[in-house]
């Protein structure tokens, strides 16, 4: 089944106007919202997304790519995330390697489609194609994650920083309405374990969890406030991490992103 | 018996536009003024409202199951908040639209208590909530037509008070055929129409007027009023309070006797209110929990007594019948909980209730007399008995007293085990005795319809037994249960509990009663599938020594200065007779139910249920046995799409026999010869007979909701098929005055109920704010109840008159037009 972006809503429909006219011959015939999904799954799909602009993860799946292609497109994205995906050259820069095929795949789109915090990828992804995403995905899926490179002259994380940023993720803070994050994110921090768990109808409603197991501090941080200040609203993880977001202040967010961070692959 | 008490009506109005919405989204969490509001065309107070296609969770898209594998209710859908009014967020909407009704559209079953008529409804809903301080106001209202409507509104901040104000109307037709003979019902007085005369009209006189006059409708209206408030002192403090009023008003259906014969019903005034009250403090910690009320309801009447008008000659001369009312009585209510949670290695919760009740009545008594012309017993002096003088108190100084204790223990050893534990304690005394003693005449005993009967009163001296006080009736219960639920793993859940109860009664056929009740439940979880659920249940009860006639002490019989008849008194009745409430019985009962979870949000649910009495008598209830099985189906293959379709049948058996009397015996005992054959027995063998009630139900009904686009259809059908067969079977011609051998072995007509009906709604929104709602219901009902047999051709036989004609066949539609806009 062929159909349309859902639409977006006014204040985001001048910016999206801008990406389109930049990709409008990818566009065309462009199939997100169905992808991956059976008939009735898809009917589903079509009949919710009617009815709002955001990626509805509970039913929807992202499909699968091709490793090898995605291998060769990856080419340029190594410049900024590595090779492979395991060595961003920047703090504010993502590792991708061994991150949840799915998450990748709806980020991508976000960005495709303008509703992410802008960002460089707002105008990198603007001329991909669904299928570049997906193999994009399912290339950096199957990487191995590697060590981020610290600066020389880097100070060592503060013991207290780290302490409280561990407790937090493995405890979170019940009296300002955190949750552990490990909860949804793996003891591990390496995405949940039941991420391929299914629903009565076949959903995998978990599998976009990303891992965040040794990802980089800063890019944390942008993520974490973006989601405290209510800039996330376009797929129904983001309505997720957004009512916990709010929960965060400046040093909670400091905490969780310096203890990630500092963690082995 | 009425069959069609024993199901659900089919609600189609209420189907309508509420499909598949539960009650629950009306009711408020804590202590409310009123937990029920709404009207048969928006019965749930929230007209319209489908499920959130969105889901309850952004976790997961599909509906959570109930730990016995049902599918939760859904979230109800509701509009963002669309307006801004200051620092209020504003959403709501405003209905207008037009209800026509066709067919037999004012018949009583269809219309028994939704008011359907032609005429403009309206509905309305506003929504505003203030984030900044947590406040909030909801207001709600539909209205059919005067008598069935609702508004309330719900306000507060979160955290400080919440504030609830109700006003409800809602109509019972109480029949739909009805011959009144007096021009102005609901007043005290019943006055005969013109055309009829009181004491000299003739049968065929009241044939001729009803032959003239087509049937009416009668109806009580009940309108309630409400205020509540709860004001949160603290994080845990919580003081509230609520009041209520219910006022009753219009006409029913009512016996009305006069002697000798002569039987005429009549259309009874209702005119009486409800008031009730309650207040206390509620504390929530985390360990403890307690609460402090103070409850009453106060019942009033706005007479004391009616009279009406009898066409027919009477023998007395005096065609003019009188009724008092129920008494005017109070009841309050002061009440204690505590609970504490346990931390300890085996955790828990330990809650203790004190409660003390106390009700009375205290309206001034009515003589026995109030009309003096014509009284057949010509031994009466009216003027010792037409005056509250003649009674021995004015009022009727009666309460019953309860006291109640409560405790309760529940512990959890160890995950796997649940420990519970009850123990009970209420005790009802009577207060207040009553003696029928006229201190102007020295006599006991009251005068029996204005005079008719002429040998209700004693003296002593004198040798007739006649009840002359009251009947106390102070019971203490004992009641202590415990049980254990025990995890076998993650797929058995096991539960046995032994519960006892000790009754002990003043005045009645046992002293002492002792339940012994045996509780075994079984829950598998094998399978993601299915669940499994059985309830097995077994009750022993036995009693004390049984007194078959423990009323005769409230007969001059057992008074100083009584004379023993040469020949004896004949019993009250059999030693054979057991009372079946309180007598010895030996109960099973087992329910067995299964869930089956199916794909894509299908459930399947099948039930099994059985219970059989044995109530180990010869005379009265000696049998009653119920079987029922059922299955459900829900599918909801789409978000916005839900189909769901049930089949029920249930069936039952109700067994008693009694007997005939010999008026000149004085055995009690069962069997035996009757004198006039040479024995003394009150109730020889040939006098007995026997009842079987037997009931057969079949419900079936389907329901579809569609989501298409942004209209919405609702579909649904029901179908009700309800018998009731009455047979008997006589020993002999004996057992009856009326009995032909002929009809020693019979059945009466069968009484049916059967009800097909179909309704159909659609929601299409016409733009952003304006939404067209169209809905139509069709019903067909068949009723037929044997009291009523005849009553169409003929309401009248010998002395006796029949005003209502009963319930009556009906096809019956409406349709109806909504314009909603948005606010």
């Amino acid at each position: 089944m062929k159909r349309p972006l859902p639409s977006l809503p006014e204040h985001r429909r001048h910016r999206t106007l801008q990406a389109c006219l930049l990709t409008a011959g990818l566009l065309v015939g462009f199939d997100a919202s169905a992808a991956g999904q059976d008939d009735t799954a898809g009917d589903e799909a079509a009949a919710v997304a009617d009815a709002h602009d955001w990626f509805d993860l509970r039913r929807q799946a992202a499909p699968p790519g091709n490793v090898e292609a995605g291998r060769t497109k990856a080419l340029l994205c190594a410049t900024c995330h590595g090779p492979t995906g395991a060595a961003s050259v920047a703090p504010m820069i993502p590792n991708v390697a061994g991150q949840s095929a799915d998450y990748l795949y709806w980020e991508l789109l976000e960005y495709k489609r303008g509703t992410l915090v802008e960002s460089p990828m707002t105008v990198l992804t603007a001329d991909i194609s669904e299928e570049d995403i997906r193999d994009l995905a399912s290339f950096y899926a199957v990487q191995t994650p590697g060590a981020h490179t610290v600066e020389a002259d880097a100070a060592a994380p503060d013991p207290e920083l780290l302490t409280r940023g561990e407790h937090l993720y493995r405890n979170g803070d019940p009296a300002r309405g955190i949750p552990a994050c490990q909860g949804c994110h793996g003891a591990d921090a390496r995405g949940p374990a039941f991420a391929g768990r299914t629903d009565s109808r076949g959903h995998a409603p978990y599998a976009a969890y990303p891992a965040l197991r040794s990802q980089r501090d800063v890019y944390l941080q942008a993520r974490l406030a973006a989601f405290r200040d209510g800039k996330m609203r376009y797929s129904t993880t983001d309505f997720v991490m957004t009512g916990i977001g709010r929960q965060f202040d400046d040093d909670s967010i400091l905490a969780l992103s310096t203890w990630l961070s500092s963690l082995e692959p | 018996m009425h069959a069609r008490t024993c199901l659900p009506h089919p609600r189609l109005a209420g189907l309508i536009l509420a499909t598949v919405m539960s009650g629950a989204h009306a009711q408020d969490s804590g202590i409310g003024v009123d937990l029920q509001f709404g009207d048969d065309l928006d019965p749930a107070g929230m007209v319209g409202t489908g499920c959130d296609v969105d889901g309850a969770s952004w976790l997961m898209a599909g509906r959570e199951r109930t730990p016995s594998g049902f599918l939760y209710d859904c979230i109800p859908e509701r509009d963002s908040y669309r307006q801004r009014w200051q620092e209020w967020y504003v959403r709501g909407y405003f209905g207008l639209g037009y209800l026509g009704v066709g067919g037999d559209d004012r018949d009583s079953t269809w219309n028994r208590y939704n008011g359907f008529e032609d005429g403009p409804i309206f509905g309305m809903r506003l929504d505003m909530q203030r984030p900044a301080d947590g406040s909030y106001l909801d207001f709600r209202a539909s209205r059919i037509d005067s008598d069935s409507e609702y508004y309330r509104l719900v306000g507060g901040r979160a955290g400080q008070f919440r504030l609830q104000v109700f006003s409800r109307g809602q109509s019972n037709l109480v029949s739909s055929n009805v011959q009144s003979l007096w021009s102005n019902l609901g007043s005290r007085n019943l006055v005969l129409k013109p055309g009829l005369t009181a004491g000299a009209t003739t049968q065929a006189e009241v044939d001729a007027f009803m032959a003239g006059n087509p049937v009416s409708r009668v109806s009580v209206t009940r309108d309630k009023h409400g205020l509540g408030l709860s004001y949160f002192l603290d994080p845990r403090w919580t003081a509230y309070v609520n009041a209520s009023h219910e006022r009753r008003e219009g006409s029913r259906p009512f016996g009305g006797p006069f002697s000798f014969g002569r039987l005429i019903e009549v259309l009874r005034p209702i005119d009486d209110s409800t008031s009730n009250f309650n207040g206390g403090l509620r504390f929530a910690g985390n360990d403890w929990r307690m609460d402090f009320s103070y409850t009453g309801s106060f019942f009033r009447n706005g007479m004391d007594h009616f009279t009406y008008e009898m066409p027919y000659p009477t023998t007395n001369n005096n065609p003019v019948g009188l009724f008092s009312y129920e008494p005017e009585n109070d009841y309050h209510r002061i009440g204690a909980n505590f609970s504490r949670r346990i931390r300890s290695a085996w955790s828990g919760e330990f809650s203790l209730g004190l409660a003390l009740t106390h009700m009375r009545q205290d309206e001034a008594l009515v003589p026995g007399l109030f009309a003096c012309s014509g009284m057949l017993n010509a031994t009466i002096s009216c003027d010792n008995w037409n005056t509250p003088a003649s009674l021995s108190q004015r009022s009727a100084d009666l309460g019953i007293d309860q006291q109640r204790v409560t405790a309760k223990l529940v512990l959890q050893p160890s995950a796997a085990v649940t420990w519970r534990s009850q123990a009970n304690f209420l005790r009802e005394d009577y207060d207040g005795n009553y003696v029928a003693f006229n201190p102007l005449t020295g006599q006991f005993g009251y005068i029996g319809e204005n005079g008719a009967f002429p040998n209700t009163t004693w003296r002593p001296g004198a040798s007739n037994n006649v009840h002359i006080r009251n009947l106390p009736l102070d019971k203490e219960t004992r009641e202590f249960s415990s049980g254990l639920d025990w995890r076998l793993g993650k797929r058995n859940t096991l539960g046995a509990s032994y519960g006892f109860t000790r009754i002990e009664r003043t005045n009645r056929e046992f002293r002492v009663t002792d339940d012994n009740t045996l509780k075994l439940t079984w829950v598998n979880r094998s399978n993601d599938w299915l669940t499994l659920r059985l309830n097995y249940v077994f009750l022993d009860r036995s009693g004390d020594d049984y007194n078959f006639d423990p009323y005769e002490f409230m007969y001059t019989h057992h008074a100083p200065g009584f004379v023993e008849p040469a020949n004896g008194l004949a019993p009250h009745t059999t030693t054979a007779l057991r009372k079946y409430d309180v007598g010895e019985k030996r109960q099973n009962k087992l329910d067995l139910m299964a869930t089956f979870v199916l794909p894509n949000d299908m459930t399947l649910y099948a039930s099994l249920r059985a219970e059989d009495n044995d109530h180990d008598a010869q005379i009265g209830r000696y049998g009653y046995d119920t079987l029922a099985a059922s299955v459900q189906w829900e599918w909801q293959p789409l978000a916005g799409t839900t189909i769901s379709a049930w089949y029920g049948h249930d069936r039952s058996g109700l067994d008693m026999s009694n007997t005939n009397d010999v008026n000149t015996g004085r055995d009690p005992g069962l069997g035996g010869t009757a004198p006039a054959d040479g024995g003394n027995a009150a109730y020889p063998d040939g006098y007995r007979w026997w009842m079987s009630d037997t009931q057969r139900n079949h419900t079936l009904g389907a329901n579809l909701r569609h989501r298409m686009g942004r209209a919405t259809l609702d579909l649904d059908w029901n179908w009700i098929r309800a018998k009731g067969i009455t047979a008997w079977v006589a020993e002999s011609t004996f057992a009856s005055p009326t009995a032909t051998v002929a009809g020693l072995t019979g059945a009466f007509p069968d009484m049916t109920y059967r009800v097909n009906s179909l309704s159909a709604s659609v929601h299409l929104p016409v733009g952003q704010r304006v939404a067209l709602r169209a809905f139509g219901s069709w019903e067909r009902g068949r009723v037929f109840d044997w009291h009523y047999a005849g009553l169409d051709d003929d309401r009248t036989t010998g002395n006796l008159i029949y005003i209502d004609g009963g319930p009556q066949s009906y096809n019956a539609h409406l349709i109806g037009l909504m314009m909603e806009v948005k606010l």
